[in-house]
């Protein structure tokens, strides 16, 4: 500690172990914290449609063309209303929120299908009453095959990702969700 | 422009380096606390970093550079010896070679 350079540094060593503490600190004080929020989600219009899908892989498409399994898929367009306030969640060790609504079906070929439809990314400091009417969907639809013509309960669900200034990420499911079937038939408009 | 650098002098006695040591650990420590309890407070935690920040910012003004209050204990070293012992053991040496000569 005679000279300035060997006293600046252990001050400055001292300072960041000090700081490694506080930020132990501050993800202690918020890790066990509940962070889910009543959810209301309506929806408004389904459309089903029955379209070729291109996206697919082309090495299956010799034995897709002989039969439809590959090559023709179901696809919808949901409109709905969502609210959700979410104040409680933000403290001070929340970042970010990544939202995103998914729907959870079951068909004949695959016991459990889940995609993502909409999803946006609430930072700390914006609007937290989240009041979207007449939404689109984001991403689009498809079922892999025709799963989604006159099925009987297709499950919409609006989860989030807590991003954190410390600590690990959460994935938290909104505590409300909405059940609906779905039309019978392609082209035709069915609401609600 | 380093050599100038280096000839400023920094030096501190040991009394005066453990005095500035538990200075800057007691400041940093008091900040932190304060700074905890604030950001906690206000929900952010930008404002505990500030404060730290703020902290570490004093302390380097008050530890780096060798304030007078470092060096109230001065290390007591022994005079310096007087060199005459030496120029007279060479003065007669030099005067048997001269009456050699002669």
């Amino acid at each position: 500690m005679n000279t300035v350079l060997s006293r600046a540094n252990s001050l400055f060593a001292f300072s960041l172990s000090v700081m490694a503490a506080l930020t132990f600190g501050c993800f202690i004080t918020t890790a066990f914290k509940n962070r889910s929020v009543p959810v209301q989600i309506q929806v408004s219009k389904v459309l089903l449609k029955n379209v070729d899908d291109f996206t697919g892989p082309r090495e299956r498409s010799d034995l897709g063309f002989v039969t439809f399994f590959n090559l023709v898929k179901s696809y919808l367009c949901v409109c709905l209303n969502v609210l959700l306030h979410l104040q409680p969640i933000f403290d001070w060790n929340v970042k970010e929120l990544f939202l995103y609504l998914s729907a959870e079906y079951s068909t004949r070929s695959n016991v459990l299908n889940q995609v993502v439809l909409w999803d946006k990314i609430v930072l700390r400091g914006e609007n937290t009453k989240l009041n979207l009417r007449d939404m689109k969907s984001k991403y689009f639809f498809f079922d892999d095959g025709n799963g989604l013509k006159a099925n009987k309960n297709i499950t919409l669900t609006l989860s989030w990702n807590v991003v954190p200034n410390a600590g690990i990420l959460p994935l938290v499911m909104g505590s409300g969700h909405v059940s609906l079937p779905f039309p019978e038939s392609y082209e035709t408009t069915k609401s609600y | 422009m380093l050599s100038m650098f280096k000839s400023i002098p920094t030096h501190m006695d040991y009394k005066g380096q453990k005095l500035a040591e538990q200075i800057f650990q007691g400041i940093i420590l008091v900040s932190a606390v304060i700074g905890f309890i604030y950001g906690l407070i206000i929900e952010q935690f930008g404002w505990t970093v500030y404060i730290m920040l703020a902290g570490f910012t004093v302390s380097c003004l008050l530890t780096l550079p060798p304030w007078p209050m470092y060096r109230q204990n001065p290390l007591t070293w022994q005079p310096a010896l007087p060199e005459a012992p030496v120029e007279s053991r060479e003065k007669p040496q030099e005067n048997l070679k001269k009456k050699k000569h002669k």
